[in-house]
């Protein structure tokens, strides 16, 4: 779990909030990666400087779900938006 | 594409169309928008910032944006500029004549896809579709985008006269460090008069397809899916994005489905005087286009490679939205089902 990661938009990304959940676009292509994450992730997470363990923190806070569930789902979507060049990770440690 | 995901319902576009002038500086055979003279009505350079902001606003991504020549008009580095201050990317369309080196200069943003119409490999081909002069202003063009490093792709509309010369074009496109981009002919504005003239056959259409298929990198945007083959099924649409990814707003600031629609009865609204987060989300107009379907070709092999294909060449050739695509191969070539969806 990389809880004390904070992750930023690369260059060139914008994401905007949908139904489904998070419309990443990226002018450097390919341009659009739907990522349907609902309600539990916000677009402000990736410009609000919280860690990756904050976010487990309010997902638990607002659903019954085990904690370990949780950290499992946002580890997923993190490394594959790394992996899509959409974001990068930054540890504070 | 993530096709369910757009099927939800997008808050706003990704990407507008828009025509922000009909003032042209040439006057090609088979222009979609009929440019020429600029017109009365035009949005002033106010109004569009207000159209800016307000898609700024509703994070619409990009402008895909045309005319007319959209160099034509005097204010239009600074609507550029303003976009890009919102981070807007802005791909524009051009006959490139215009274009020198402080023009050039001026473009030089990472927010910047420059897309030049070229129609032949030669200046007799091109210069019989898009005017005299107009291959010797365009190469011009493209060595001063090319200076600055700027994204270009050439942009080459499919008729029967540019279809022999695609295999200079890719050359041609390499030479000045660019792309290729064929987009289709449709009959809208003056296309309609040269359609006949024109539009390739389905046995063009048929070799058309087997040339994609082996050039992979030539893209098409979002002209071809009617012919979309397995192999190039991830470069890009599958389906008609008008009303849920995107949509096109004319010179006057008239909101319709797409450039290629732009007929009254299309009319979804006018900016800056209607809300275009309303346009968007409740126009009689976008609510059918969104329910449009193309009962006929859905038990064809192909329909999750097409979707029906291009309502517009429907609409033009016959009048009616909701019929296949004149252009689909599917009855005259065999082309591999799709074996499953993917999304990015």
């Amino acid at each position: 779990m990389l809880s004390e990661t904070i992750y930023h938009l690369r260059d060139g990304v914008q994401v905007r909030k949908e139904k489904f959940g998070l419309l990443f676009y990226n002018y450097r292509g390919p341009r659009l990666y739907f990522v349907p994450t609902e309600d539990l992730l916000d677009p402000d997470f990736f410009t609000s400087c919280r860690k990756a363990g904050e976010l487990v923190d309010s997902i638990e806070a607002a659903n019954a779900w085990p904690r370990s569930w949780i950290e499992n789902w946002v580890d997923r979507i993190m490394i594959t938006l790394e992996q899509k060049g959409l974001i990068y990770g930054q540890s504070i440690c | 594409m993530g096709n369910q995901y757009v099927d939800m319902g997008l808050s706003a576009p990704v990407n507008v169309t828009w025509e922000v002038t009909y003032a042209c500086n040439l006057s090609c055979i088979h222009c979609l928008s009929d440019g020429g003279k600029k017109r009365r009505g035009e949005l002033t350079t106010e109004e569009c910032m207000q159209v800016i902001d307000t898609l700024s606003e509703m994070k619409v991504f990009q402008f895909n944006i045309g005319g007319g020549e959209p160099f034509m008009r005097s204010d239009f580095l600074d609507l550029i500029d303003y976009a890009h201050a919102r981070e807007m990317v802005t791909c524009i369309s051009t006959n490139g004549t215009l274009i020198d080196d402080d023009i050039a200069r001026r473009l030089d943003s990472p927010l910047v896809y420059i897309q030049v119409s070229l129609d032949g490999a030669s200046p007799d081909s091109n210069d019989a579709i898009r005017g005299k002069g107009s291959f010797r202003n365009v190469i011009k063009a493209l060595a001063c985008l090319r200076k600055r490093d700027i994204e270009v792709s050439i942009n080459t509309v499919l008729t029967h006269r540019s279809f022999p010369e695609l295999d200079r074009m890719v050359a041609l496109a390499a030479e000045y460090g660019a792309k290729l981009r064929v987009s289709r002919f449709r009959p809208s504005g003056r296309g309609k008069a040269s359609w006949s003239q024109l539009n390739i056959g389905k046995t063009q259409m048929i070799a058309f397809s087997d040339w994609l298929s082996r050039h992979l990198r030539v893209s098409t945007g979002d002209s071809f899916f009617s012919i979309s083959t397995e192999d190039r099924r991830s470069l890009g649409l599958n389906m008609c994005g008008a009303c849920k990814l995107t949509c096109c707003i004319s010179p006057e600031g008239n909101v319709y489905p797409c450039a290629f629609l732009q007929d009254q009865e299309f009319l979804a609204g006018r900016l800056p005087a209607d809300d275009f987060a309303d346009i968007w989300e409740n126009s009689p107009v976008f609510h059918s286009f969104r329910a449009l379907e193309i009962k006929s070709c859905e038990s064809c092999h192909r329909f999750d490679l097409c979707h029906g294909g291009c309502p517009a060449i429907a609409y033009h050739t016959q009048r009616k939205l909701g019929i296949p695509d004149p252009g689909c191969l599917a009855n005259c070539v065999s082309i591999k089902p799709m074996a499953a969806e993917v999304y990015q």
